[in-house]
């Protein structure tokens, strides 16, 4: 008991040391991203101390607009951390396949929002040295009375829960092990609710406010969550374009060399399956012992032993012969072509599966699957396999194995797009009510919205700001509902519009003109100072920093290539291991 | 392994020219100050101490040895400020005397009362003017109202901060233990009186001008990084003293006074005036601060 306990912990610490590890690991490009990200980190960290030693008066704030930017971020951020858990909803309330491999993208997503939003507010204390005064049981918490220790215990909470998840399902993939629902499932559903919490306490934050007519109007909820389910997938749509090309190991002319080789069971030695090669099988994938005899044998029927050498192509995307294989021995990758881009989806060692899915289902092949080195590989048909999946405990292994891949298609954004697309009609609609009421009533609480939109006594500094927003986000709009934005390239500049024109809208546009004039009728304008704006940098680098290292951690994983059965090989090994593919055109003249 | 040792140093001393600035601190919260607790879990004797501490700290900074006391609320009081429109003349005597009773920072200005001039005829904020610099007052077509803390039945001050690092005492006063403010300037945006300042800098006071007689949750000097606001002089008040606003007022506007108290002015004022004002009263924020006429 103790010892397993002890090697349990043992293989966690192990797992995160290569997790670390493999943060540091990548080709010049890499580096370089993560090194102009650090400076920009240790500038912003700067701007920091300045402020720290010398009080907030270095920023642009005043007893008038005593929030600016930062405050501002953290709004924006907030909505981005909540939509980006809001793809689990079509990924696990409505089974989207395409989906789900991609939740975990979404999640880390919003590991590294909330890490910019505590960030954010923690530059706006005045005394950050008190912050346990903060600390439930510790300090003094004002719980429930003030929306700030509610945003305290939902943005933290938030955090735990969605570290949780990715932490879990990661791990499992990393050993190779079926995540059980009971562990994750719970936690999913209860962080689709907490995404709507976190955004709901965030709003209001500003809409309890009595005395800040333009804050105090119960549209502003509402307003956030459609503003942050454009945002937070807008962002996603082109996180996860990034990461695709960025993980895409061949430039296009590989692809077409591929296209020419002719597949190798076509051209390689094989053989009849006999029962020895089911119990081969059967020392790599434990699920079989439980396969009855009779079974077996009618499974040998459609079954062959083939090997193949480094760089034979098994299965072809696209094409439409049906086989499923199972690896005896050797290693194979998978890789897919997406956008013109190959692009590992999985690696496969001994006792896994590849090309189930299209057999079974009689689909086109969805990806090309490649031997890494020499292979032994036992080939069923589908009625073979059909067989060997009577038995529950080869079904479930084999069911499990098939999420386990790393797919970004483009359906997938699609699906994406959608949301952005409803999202966004919502979003301005909202607008379009809070401008009608502001406006047409004609009371005196108009008077911040004038300041906004037209200027007041002489000040306008934030009205070349919102006019570029509201033209964004309407552009955004009519590219969304066009069709024009089914092409990638349409629906980034869409994206792009969508964040800018949302950020601003929701960050200044919000922020500052709650300020504007002062409860004593005060007209004050507020301008960001060079060192607030270089912390803020700081934090966006510091934000975009650990997403970085989070996908560089999760892809490997994700793909296999990083697992608990390759422990003792270094990142480095791993990793760097990509120009063996090249093989492929290595001896490109079969015989 | 040479490579990645001159990485590692590089990075660090990087850092370290990022942390720079932190040189320049003078001070740096000790370990005292760090772990000081709040106001209402001070014991009486923890509390000697830390008023012992700020007299020390307040003398090796300005050079006089203030006399720094907790003033605590008087039972059966509750206090009330009213303010004659009719009277008041706009000279801005209270906003200085106030500065100089309760160690406001003069650079950068901190001042708890603001006078608003307002043209005849209107209670629309929006037109009143702050900045008004006449040769003399009081001007023709306007009538000037000083808003200071209207220290709410219901203040919503109290009610957003994270901490409780302010709250309403019994006797109606709204006070903040600057050792205990984080200083995110919540209340500051909850208040609908714009009653609330924050120290954005190290607040700083000529060693001639501070007043030595210091409360805790009053008028002794305050930090960088903290919320302040009028507290009606607690440290006078709550010694049976008016407060230096109302003392100073050359045309006699300013009234103060226990309202519990059937015999006191204030209780005379809103018992016998027709009309009086609490402004933005549709705020629900009930204040104790009420604005009146003559006739």
């Amino acid at each position: 008991m103790i010892t397993s306990l002890r090697q349990g912990i043992r293989n966690y610490f192990v797992f995160l040391w290569r997790c670390a590890r493999v943060a540091f690991v990548g080709d010049w490009r890499y580096q370089a991203w993560m090194g102009g990200l650090a400076v920009v980190c240790l500038l912003g960290l700067n701007a920091y101390c300045k402020q720290f030693a010398r009080g907030l008066v270095v920023t642009g704030m005043s007893d008038q607009v005593s929030w600016g930017v930062y405050i501002a971020n953290f709004t924006f951020l907030v909505g981005v951390a909540a939509a980006a858990v809001m793809m689990v909803i079509p990924a696990y309330i409505y089974r989207n396949e395409e989906l789900h491999d991609l939740v975990i993208f979404g999640e880390l997503l919003a590991v590294a929002a909330i890490i910019m939003c505590l960030a954010f507010v923690t530059v706006d204390l005045g005394r950050p040295d008190r912050f346990w005064h903060l600390i439930p049981g510790i300090g003094q918490f004002n719980f429930p009375a003030s929306m700030l220790s509610w945003d305290v215990i939902v943005l933290n909470g938030y955090l735990v829960l969605n570290v949780y998840i990715c932490g879990y399902l990661l791990y499992c993939r990393y050993r190779k092990q079926k995540p059980s629902k009971w562990f994750y499932i719970p936690f999913v559903f209860i962080a689709i609710v907490w995404a709507v919490s976190i955004h709901t306490v965030t709003a209001f934050l500003y809409v309890g406010l009595g005395g800040r007519p333009f804050w105090n109007s119960s549209i502003v909820g509402p307003r956030f969550l459609a503003s942050a389910f454009t945002a937070g997938p807008a962002l996603i749509i082109l996180a996860l374009q990034v990461v695709r090309r960025v993980t895409a190991s061949a430039p296009g002319e590989e692809i077409s060399r591929l296209r020419e080789r002719a597949l190798a069971p076509s051209v390689r030695p094989s053989r009849a399956a006999t029962l020895a090669d089911l119990d081969a099988l059967e020392l790599r994938l434990p699920e079989m012992k439980s396969v009855p005899r009779e079974s077996r044998a009618k499974a040998l029927a459609g079954a062959t032993v083939i090997a193949v050498n480094e760089g034979d192509i098994l299965l072809r995307q696209g094409d439409t012969d049906n086989a499923a294989f199972f690896v005896l021995s050797g290693r194979v990758v998978v890789k897919r072509e997406e956008s013109g881009r190959l692009r590992i989806t999985r690696n496969i060692g001994p006792g896994e599966q590849f090309g189930e899915i299209s057999t079974l289902a009689g689909t086109p092949r969805a990806a090309t699957a490649i031997a890494e080195e020499q292979a032994v590989l036992l080939r069923l048909t589908a009625a073979s396999l059909r067989e060997l999946m009577k038995t529950p405990a080869v079904n479930k292994i084999v069911h499990s194995r098939m999420s386990e891949r790393l797919m970004i298609t483009d359906r997938a954004l699609m699906t994406l797009r959608g949301i952005v697309q409803v999202s966004m009609l919502i979003n301005v609609f909202l607008l379009v009510n809070e401008v009608f009421k502001e406006f047409y009533s004609g009371n005196l609480h108009v008077i911040s919205s004038k300041y906004l939109f037209f200027g007041l006594e002489g000040h306008h500094a934030l009205v070349p700001w919102i006019w570029t927003a509201v033209a964004f986000n309407l552009v955004a709009m009519f590219l969304l509902v066009l069709p024009v934005s089914r092409s990638l390239k349409w629906l980034n500049v869409t994206c792009v519009l969508a964040i800018v024109g949302i950020w601003i809208e929701k960050g200044m546009g919000l922020v500052l003109p709650g300020f504007t004039p002062s409860p004593l009728g005060e007209v004050v304008e507020y301008t960001p100072t060079l060192n607030e704006t270089l912390v803020c940098f700081g934090i966006w680098a510091l934000g975009l920093l650990c997403y970085t290292v989070f996908l560089r951690m999760a892809v490997p994983i994700l793909q296999g290539r990083i697992s608990k059965a390759n422990e003792g090989q270094s990142a480095e090994q791993l990793l760097g291991s990509v120009p063996a593919i090249p093989a492929i055109h290595a001896n490109a003249t079969h015989n | 392994m040479r490579r990645k040792l001159r990485r590692l140093t590089t990075g660090l001393a990087a850092l370290a020219a990022s942390l720079r600035p932190l040189m320049e601190m003078n001070d740096f919260p000790t370990a005292e100050r760090f772990m000081q607790k709040y106001y209402k879990e001070l014991t009486p004797e923890e509390m000697q101490k830390v008023l012992q501490r700020i007299e020390g700290e307040v003398e090796s900074q300005y050079g006089i040895r203030p006399h720094v006391r907790d003033y605590k609320p008087m039972d059966g009081v509750e206090f009330v400020y009213c303010l004659n429109l009719t009277r008041c003349i706009g000279c801005r005597k209270c906003v200085h005397a106030c500065v100089a009773e309760n160690n406001q920072s003069r650079t950068p200005e901190i001042q708890y009362i603001r006078v608003l001039k307002m043209p005849q005829g209107t209670f629309d904020l929006d037109k009143a003017e702050h900045n008004y610099r006449p040769e003399s007052v009081p001007e023709k077509g306007f009538f000037y109202m000083p808003v200071q803390c209207q220290q709410c039945k219901n203040p919503p001050c109290v009610k957003v901060c994270p901490v409780h690092a302010t709250w309403q005492e019994t006797d109606g006063v709204t006070v903040i233990d600057y050792d205990w403010c984080i200083g995110c300037r919540y209340c500051e945006a909850a208040c609908p009186y714009w009653a609330r300042r924050f120290n954005f800098t190290k607040p700083s006071i000529p060693k001639e001008r501070l007043n030595p007689n210091m409360s805790y949750l009053g008028n002794r000097p305050r930090r960088q990084g903290v919320m302040e606001k009028c507290h009606f002089c607690v440290q006078r008040t709550r010694a049976g003293r008016y407060p230096a606003c109302l003392e100073v007022c050359p045309a006699g506007a300013r009234k103060f006074g226990n309202i519990l108290d059937p015999n006191s002015e204030v209780s005379y004022i809103l018992k016998t005036k027709r009309v009086f004002i609490q402004l933005k009263e549709e705020m629900g924020t009930s204040p104790r601060f009420f604005y009146y006429f003559d006739a």
